[in-house]
Formats: C-alpha cells, sequence, structure tokens
C-alpha cells in the first residue's frame, strides 16, 4: 500500500484553507461529559487562531448531523442582513465567522424532524460532509490559478462508523489521496475504533489523535492541528502510527489473513461459497490453479 | 515474410468521411496552422466569460458515461503493445509520434493501475519486423513506466502487429478466466511486417477471449478495424493530441463483461499484516535489506510493497483498500441532467456553495448571444435533485464518485 506522505511542494508562504469537519450527532455528544456547546467554544477560538495565522488563511465548516449534512460558513449571501456595527475591540472576520457558524449551527438544530425521521441515529452524514468538504476545496483550487492556497481537512468525530457509508467514505479517502489533501482526525469521544476515519488519515499522511481528555480540546487541537502543511513536516506530533488494514469478512465480520474473494464484486468471504451472497453469482473455486499453472 | 497493405479502401474512405462530418474536426495532420484566437469571441461587455462557459459545457457532453450497473471485469490482464517502427518519428502530433505515445503510456499506466488495482499490465514493443516483452505482466506500475523511459526506447523498421500480438496472447493464456485478458495496442505505422496469416492469429484471439483495442495514430487501417470488431474491442484514430489522451482514458475503466463467456470464480487472496522492524531484513522480492514490510499470510515471507503476488507461494496478496477503490466501478454516480432556466431557482451550488447566474433578462431584437443564455450552468442529481454546478459535477463523476446530495440527505441513504 503506497501511502502519501505529504509529497506535494508545499512553501511557506502558501495560503491555507482548513475545511473543518464537525461530527454535531446530538444524542453522541449527550453521552459524552463534554457539551457541544463547550466544544463549540474551543472550536471557535481554534479557528481564530488559524485565521490569525497568516493574513490569507481561511476556513470552511461543514457540520456532518443526523441525516442531514451542511455547509456552516461560508454560506453564499442571498440578502443582506448582517448588520454592519464594528466592535473596535474585535477583528471584523473573527466576528463574522463566529456569528455565522453560532447562528447556523442553532439553525440545524432547529431542525428536529430531519434527524427524528433518519433511522440510523447513532452515526452521523460523514460521507457526504466529505463529499462536500472536496468538493469546495476542488473549486478553490481550480480557481486559485498560481497553486498558492493548500488544503486540509480535518474531522472532529464523535460517533461511530455507518457500515452503510463504508464505500463512500473510501471512495472519499481516494480523491483525497489523489488531490494530496491530507485529513486530520480529532476523535473526541466514543470508545469503539472508527476504523475508516484511521483509514482516511493514514491513506492521505494526515494525524489521527483520539482524545484522552476531552475537557482539553482545545490544547489539543491547538497543539498538534494548528501547523500547517508546510510546518508540519518539522514538528514530531502526536498519533497513532500503527493501523491494521485486516480484512473483514462479509459473512461474520471475522477477521482474516487468507480470504475467498469473488471476482464479479469483490466480496469477501472466510469459506468457499457455491454462490456470492452480495452479487449472486454462481461460483467456482480456482484453488486449484495459480496464476494459471495447473498444479 | 508478407506485407499486409490493405485493399478494402472504398470501406475506410466512407468512414473518414462519415466521422468528419459527425465532429466537425479534421485530423491533425489536415490542418495548416492553428489561430486558437479565432475561438474567442467577446461578449457586449468585451468579457470572456460566457465563451469560456460554453466551451466547458460542450467539453462535459463527451464525459457523459454508461452509468448502468453491470457486471465488470474488475481483475484485469493487460498487454500494453507500442509501436516503435520509423512511422513513429513523424511530427504531426507535437512534439513528435513517439515522444506523445511514451508519456501519455506512462500516464496510462499509472491511472490504470490507481483504478484498477489488483489489475497486471505488461508491456510488448514492436520495431523491425520483431516484437520483444519489455516487461510481463506486474501489478506494479513502477516497473511498467521505467522499461518506457525514452533512453530505453529506439525506432527501427516496420512493426509486426502479428509478432507483437502472439507475443501477449502466449502470455495471457495462461491468466485464469475470472480475470479479462486485454491487449492495447497504439499504432502510428500504416503496414505490418507479418510472418503468416495475421487472421488465423484473429480467430485464435477471438477464441480464447482476448479482447484487442487499438488507437492509430495516423489513419485508419481496415484489418485493425476488422480485429477491434471480432474481439469486440475498440478502435479510434486520433485526430490531435487531446484526442489521443482520450482514447487512451476510455480504455482505463474495467470494461464489462458478458455473463456467459468469463467464468466466475472465487480467488484465494491473502491480507498481508504490516510489521515495524528495528532491524531491516532482506525482503523476498528484490532481495534488499528493508525495515518494515507485509508478511505473506500463507508462507511468511516477507514482501515491500502491495497489492503483489507473493513471490514464494504465488498467493495474491491485497490490502482492504485496494478492493474497496473498484467498488465505484461497480456502483457508478447517475449522470447528471441539464437544469432548464424554467425551474433554475436554485442560488448557489450544493456542494461548493458558489453562486449561480441568475437567468438574464432577454431583450427583444437583441438574441446574438443565443449560446451563452441556452444553459442555466446547474445540474441536477436525478436522485436527490440537488443542483451542481459543473465544475463539482466533473469532479463528482471522474474523481469522488459519489453524490454529496444524496450522502447528505436522508431520503435516499437507506
Amino acid at each position: 500500500m503506497s501511502v502519501l506522505k505529504d509529497t506535494a511542494t508545499v512553501n511557506e508562504e502558501d495560503a491555507n484553507l482548513l475545511v473543518l469537519i464537525i461530527d454535531t450527532n446530538p444524542i453522541v455528544w449527550r453521552k459524552s461529559n463534554f457539551s457541544l456547546k463547550e466544544a463549540l467554544r474551543h472550536i471557535l477560538v481554534f479557528i481564530n487562531a488559524h485565521l490569525a495565522l497568516k493574513h490569507d488563511n481561511d476556513v470552511a465548516i461543514i457540520a456532518s448531523h443526523v441525516g442531514v449534512s451542511k455547509f456552516l460558513y461560508p454560506i453564499p449571501m442571498t440578502h443582506e442582513n448582517s448588520d454592519k456595527t464594528i466592535f473596535p475591540n474585535m477583528y471584523q472576520k473573527f466576528r463574522v465567522i463566529d456569528e455565522k457558524v453560532i447562528a447556523n449551527m442553532s439553525a440545524l438544530f432547529e431542525d428536529v424532524d430531519t434527524p427524528n425521521n433518519y433511522p440510523d441515529k447513532a452515526s452521523s452524514m460523514m460521507a457526504g460532509a466529505l463529499s462536500m468538504a472536496l468538493c469546495y476545496i476542488n473549486r478553490i483550487t481550480k480557481a486559485d490559478e498560481i497553486g498558492h492556497v493548500k488544503s486540509r481537512i480535518l474531522i472532529i468525530s464523535v460517533s461511530p462508523d455507518s457500515p452503510y457509508q463504508y464505500i463512500s467514505i473510501m471512495n472519499c479517502i481516494f480523491s483525497a489521496q489523489k488531490l494530496c489533501i491530507p485529513i486530520d482526525v480529532c476523535k473526541v469521544y466514543g470508545s469503539d475504533t472508527p476504523v475508516f476515519l484511521q483509514q482516511a488519515s493514514h491513506i492521505t499522511g494526515g494525524k489521527y489523535l483520539k482524545l484522552e481528555m476531552p475537557q482539553g480540546l482545545l490544547q489539543f487541537l491547538m497543539i498538534a492541528f494548528l501547523p500547517d502543511r508546510y510546518n508540519k513536516k518539522y514538528l514530531c506530533l502526536p498519533g497513532e502510527e500503527r493501523v491494521d488494514f485486516g480484512a473483514a469478512c462479509f459473512c461474520h465480520k471475522k477477521i482474516i489473513d487468507v480470504g475467498y474473494v469473488c471476482s464479479v464484486c469483490l466480496s469477501i468471504f472466510c469459506r468457499p461459497l457455491d454462490e456470492c451472497s452480495t452479487c449472486r453469482t454462481r461460483l467456482t473455486l480456482t484453488s486449484v490453479r495459480q496464476n494459471g499453472r495447473v498444479i | 515474410m508478407t506485407k499486409i497493405i490493405n485493399s478494402n479502401e472504398e470501406l475506410i474512405d466512407i468512414d473518414d468521411e462519415a466521422q468528419n462530418a459527425n465532429q466537425q474536426i479534421g485530423y491533425a495532420w489536415e490542418e495548416e496552422y492553428k489561430r486558437s484566437w479565432d475561438v474567442l469571441q467577446e461578449d457586449e461587455d468585451g468579457g470572456l466569460k460566457h465563451t469560456v462557459e460554453h466551451l466547458q459545457s460542450r467539453k462535459r457532453k463527451r464525459l457523459e458515461r454508461d452509468t448502468s450497473i453491470i457486471k465488470r471485469g474488475i481483475i484485469r490482464h493487460m498487454f500494453l503493445i507500442i509501436d516503435l517502427s520509423e512511422a513513429m518519428l513523424e511530427k504531426d502530433l507535437r512534439p513528435s509520434r513517439l515522444d506523445l505515445t511514451l508519456s501519455y503510456a506512462e500516464q496510462f499506466i499509472l491511472e490504470f493501475f490507481d483504478q484498477n488495482p489488483i489489475s497486471q499490465l505488461g508491456v510488448i514493443v514492436s520495431k523491425s519486423g520483431v516484437a520483444e516483452k519489455l516487461m510481463g505482466l506486474t501489478g506494479n506500475p513502477m516497473d511498467n513506466i521505467n522499461v518506457l523511459k525514452k533512453k530505453n526506447i529506439d525506432t527501427d523498421g516496420e512493426p509486426s502487429l502479428q509478432n507483437a500480438l502472439e507475443m501477449a496472447r502466449s502470455s495471457l493464456i495462461h491468466v485464469p478466466a475470472h480475470g479479462s485478458r486485454e491487449i492495447l495496442i497504439i499504432m502510428g505505422s500504416l503496414t505490418s511486417c507479418d510472418p503468416g496469416d495475421i487472421n488465423e492469429t484473429i480467430d485464435n484471439l477471438v477464441s480464447e477471449n482476448i479482447r484487442v483495442s487499438i488507437v492509430g495514430l495516423a489513419a485508419e487501417v481496415q484489418i485493425c478495424k476488422l480485429m477491434c470488431k471480432k474481439t469486440k474491442g475498440t478502435y479510434g484514430v486520433v485526430l490531435n493530441e487531446a484526442h489521443f489522451k482520450d482514447l487512451l482514458f476510455e480504455i482505463i475503466p474495467p470494461p464489462p463483461v458478458s455473463i456467459v463467456k468469463s467464468k466466475s470464480e472465487l480467488v484465494v487472496m491473502g491480507f498481508p499484516r504490516g510489521v515495524n522492524e528495528s532491524m531491516p531484513s532482506l525482503c523476498a522480492c528484490h532481495s534488499k535489506p528493508v525495515s518494515g514490510g507485509y508478511i505473506c499470510a500463507r508462507c511468511n515471507s516477507k514482501i515491500c510493497d502491495l497489492p503483489t503476488d507473493c513471490p514464494i507461494c504465488e498467493l495474491t496478496l491485497v490490502s482492504s483498500p485496494h478492493l474497496a477503490r473498484s467498488y465505484h466501478h461497480l456502483f457508478p454516480v447517475a449522470n447528471f441532467e441539464e437544469v432548464p432556466w424554467s425551474s433554475a431557482f436554485t442560488t448557489h451550488c450544493y456542494s461548493c456553495q458558489m453562486p449561480f447566474q441568475t437567468q438574464p433578462q432577454v431583450v427583444k431584437g437583441r438574441s446574438n448571444n443565443v449560446t451563452s443564455i441556452d444553459s442555466s450552468g446547474r445540474y441536477n442529481c436525478p436522485k436527490c435533485k440537488k443542483h451542481f454546478c459543473i465544475e463539482c459535477d466533473t469532479f463528482i463523476h471522474e474523481v469522488i464518485h459519489n453524490c454529496p446530495g444524496c450522502l447528505s440527505t436522508s431520503e435516499n441513504s437507506t
């Protein structure tokens, strides 16, 4: 498996676009002893710090909610309703982003029907949020002709993986790898191993960090996720290195070393079957021949 | 040796004219000189925005692809045959046919392995009447690219289509039946220098289920056309540099398989564990000391990189992401439809938040700029009905293979 080690040429002067995906699953946040409101306060400080690092740094924030994923910032203005009062004690861009994010987040939470009608309440729409993030990055990168903008994705994740999203998340991961966009993952809460996102950070050359103490979110964000792609090359950041790509069979979800793969749909089984349970193709076993030579 | 020069010229002429009439573009060697500025026309304000957008949406047309869910041969075995005859030194494609072919071949190999990670590819060249196998079937793109470096390549004489095909056929004959067998030929010459009857070779190819696709650099050749038709491959003659790339890259998505012919099989594959060692040890594939690598699940030999076949016990070794990389061929995204102005009520692209144009007010008596207002710039997914801009549309279909709309709304996710 060739793993990308951020080989794109990154210069010190480059502008950084940070696309932040916040997992806002209210049910899971409720379970943790650290509220989303508190976390949002930390995240806003982190966003401001990112913007303050360089004049042309930019940020996009996407919420991955139950049953829906949505841009929190930037949202194109449909009509001018924001007041133009300027606080002399606060940098205008900080204030605009803070207000927008909070307003859009509360609008997201006011809509309770969508999450209620969605069957899988334990997970969030991570695949949709990642796809939107990649489309946004693609558009910004295309518009920037001199290659000045370098993008990265940071996921603040709480909820476990949804098996339904496996293929779409993997598609996103491979697109990110192709575009040389590292995906960093900050796992704030959740006991089970979120294998998809771990693979995401491993394949794209990002960092995966699970917080032992969610209360220290801001500190972890500042230390591990604030450095841009240029500076990361010189820093030794915390993160888990070992990732096991152990394959699980489709029939018993057992981790296997040697498996039988359907040549039509690539489903993995732990024992030979007569008919593929995924695509209903009649199968014959090919173990007597290897590489064409009859043994 | 007998030379095959085609006599069925009537057939060729008819096809050529039909193609030119359809596409309105001549071959590169028919053009006199290019005046790229003629294409650009300013609008009333002196801007070029509309022209550029019009060009983009025309470019998009050819990207419509087959999205029906069909069985595809995901595990492919392909030989790339490159003509190295003197005809490749022609400079009608810039910088020369040979240079362009080599650089496109490199891009092709990289993209081929990116999209078909568990497939294998080999390279055969043909010059001065003989064929030479530069690289046997391998799963490593770098092996193939290294043999195609400029310094190893020189041209001579005429190519031999039959010798090259026979060499590829004898190598593909051992490929297990679950994998598809394919040959891709890049051919610059109009003639071939063959030792026997090429029709027998073609019949053998057909009976062994080998698909032959040819990209011709000069003009259509009847025997090539016949061969591609019989073996169910594709045949194209390049018009210009960009069209050459398009023709090559059309081969990259896995071809559909007919269920009757190819046998569906269960393939034994190993999923090796990665190891990190403090002391380097020799790997089984290159016999070089490396620290870290993968351990074959069956015979415990160490290999450097996945996917590969274990050099000791010949077990196919992959990691689960390699299998996942091919899934998008099996579940493609539906083609988006263009949204007419009558239902273009959205203000911005769903996925990238780019504002859409609003409908221009049509001024009576001034309808000279029809091309720029006939498309609303919005494309909607037939499933989730969200509107996307053209940039996202192409990106979604070419790179992500996910519809952000369907994935971020609850209706279609179950």
